[in-house]
């Protein structure tokens, strides 16, 4: 069993998230205001891209947040807020994903076939990039966010988390609730497979994505 | 540093964890090596565009979602303010939603699956169990067709017919030599005894039902 005691020290709870704590406890309506504020957007994207489907995301991130809500009182303080929320947004996302597989496989709806599509209007407010350059970004996204599907999920999380999100190694292992070596050893299986997926697979190639650099 | 050396190192070395002397050695040794220099590459590349990625922003109504939650709990907690017993029931109020959330859809389906099919198995059952009569697997032929076919014959066998008033057959037994009853499933599909219509038996110008016992007895010829 991990020593979490360890990284709590690395990752413990800072004078901010104790604020909104003691706010979310007292039922403090800003807390819960600045709560969703802060989390809402990296929950949801993590999420998104977790369980590969749009609409499970909201569901995901809706009971990510009742568990917050509600089991602040008996939150311990021994990770920071951003990793227990992380943690709790991991599990479901893994427990939505494994439901999912084992009854809607059959139900595979054409949405749900690609990859979480980025805002066009938001890829469109570049403007050091032509309409085409935009365009190609989009669709090399597209891939990317596609060979994130195809590797095995607990990869794929320790990859999201750490290249996507930018946590570090020690709020992923808090998050994952695994030692540092394994986080590594994730990571770096993870950034192989990917590799792999997007060159060995003929109509995803890496060579696309990589000429386009 | 050996190719080996450096690759084992390298997620540490992408991610900046390496110290300052074994920094020194990896990036001299991709200076050196060619094939690393373009491992090395390749999978920074691969970094990048997945630190590129799209913010995905979440719809309008997931806020709206979440703002309802969020008030409804603060007023939870508002009523519950401190009261130790409210917010232990909460918590293992919960804790029983997340059990039982997974099991509702499978439980509640096995429940209708059941529903219905008793719904339909119980009409079945009471119709064929009133319905049922004595079926006795004989087929009726000419009397010119008539033969009695294939009853394997290895001892004497004696086939007890009963017959009704219009000389129909309702009942039969096969017996063999020691006198058992032959009559298994089986031996009767086996048996599959084709016989003539028996002409009415009458008895005071009366048709009267009266059994017939017909006896087979194998021939063995001898050279």
């Amino acid at each position: 069993m991990v020593n979490l005691s360890i990284l709590a020290d690395q990752t413990g709870i800072s004078e901010e998230d104790a604020r909104i704590l003691r706010g979310l406890r007292a039922g403090i309506e800003a807390a819960y205001e600045e709560l969703i504020d802060r989390y809402e957007q990296p929950i949801y994207s993590m999420v998104c891209r977790l369980t590969g489907n749009q609409e499970d995301a909201c569901d995901v991130v809706q009971n990510v947040f009742l568990k917050v809500f509600r089991g602040v009182h008996s939150f311990r303080e021994h990770s920071s807020l951003r990793t227990w929320i992380y943690r709790i947004a991991v599990n479901e996302a893994h427990n939505r994903r494994r439901w999912f597989a084992r009854h809607c496989r059959k139900e595979i709806s054409i949405e749900s076939e690609g990859p979480p599509q980025a805002n066009p209007i938001e890829c469109a407010k570049d403007p050091g990039r032509s309409p085409y350059q935009q365009v190609l970004d989009r669709e090399n996204r597209g891939l990317v966010e596609q060979a994130l599907r195809r590797i095995n999920p607990v990869f794929s999380a320790a990859v999201i988390l750490r290249d996507v999100e930018n946590l570090s190694y020690e709020e992923i292992a808090a998050i994952l609730q695994v030692s540092l070596g394994t986080v590594k050893s994730r990571i770096q299986r993870g950034r192989e497979a990917l590799r792999h997926e997007l060159t060995q697979q003929p109509d995803s190639g890496l060579a696309e994505v990589m000429a386009y650099q | 540093m050996t190719c080996w050396g450096a690759k084992r190192q390298k997620t540490e070395y992408m991610d900046g964890r390496l110290r300052d002397k074994e920094r020194s050695r990896v990036k001299a040794h991709l200076e050196n090596c060619d094939p690393c220099f373009a491992d090395f590459d390749e999978v920074s590349m691969l970094r990048l565009k997945l630190q590129n990625l799209a913010k995905l922003t979440p719809p309008k109504s997931l806020r709206t979602d979440l703002r309802v939650d969020a008030s409804r709990e603060q007023k939870a907690v508002a009523e519950s303010h401190g009261s130790r017993i409210e917010r232990i029931w909460r918590r293992w109020k919960t804790r029983l939603d997340d059990f039982m959330r997974p099991l509702t859809i499978p439980a509640t389906g096995g429940l209708l699956s059941s529903i219905m099919l008793f719904g339909v198995l119980g009409f079945t059952i009471g119709r064929t169990t009133r319905g049922v009569t004595y079926e006795v697997p004989i087929l009726f032929a000419e009397r010119t067709d008539a033969n009695l076919v294939p009853v394997e014959l290895r001892s004497a066998v004696v086939l007890t017919l009963s017959l009704d008033g219009s000389g129909r057959i309702t009942d039969y037994a096969v017996r063999d030599g020691s006198d058992s009853f032959v009559g298994s499933a089986t031996r009767l599909q086996y048996n599959n005894i084709s016989l003539p219509e028996f002409p009415s038996v009458l008895a005071m110008t009366q048709p009267i039902s009266r059994d017939i016992r017909i006896s087979f007895t194998p021939i063995v010829f001898r050279r």
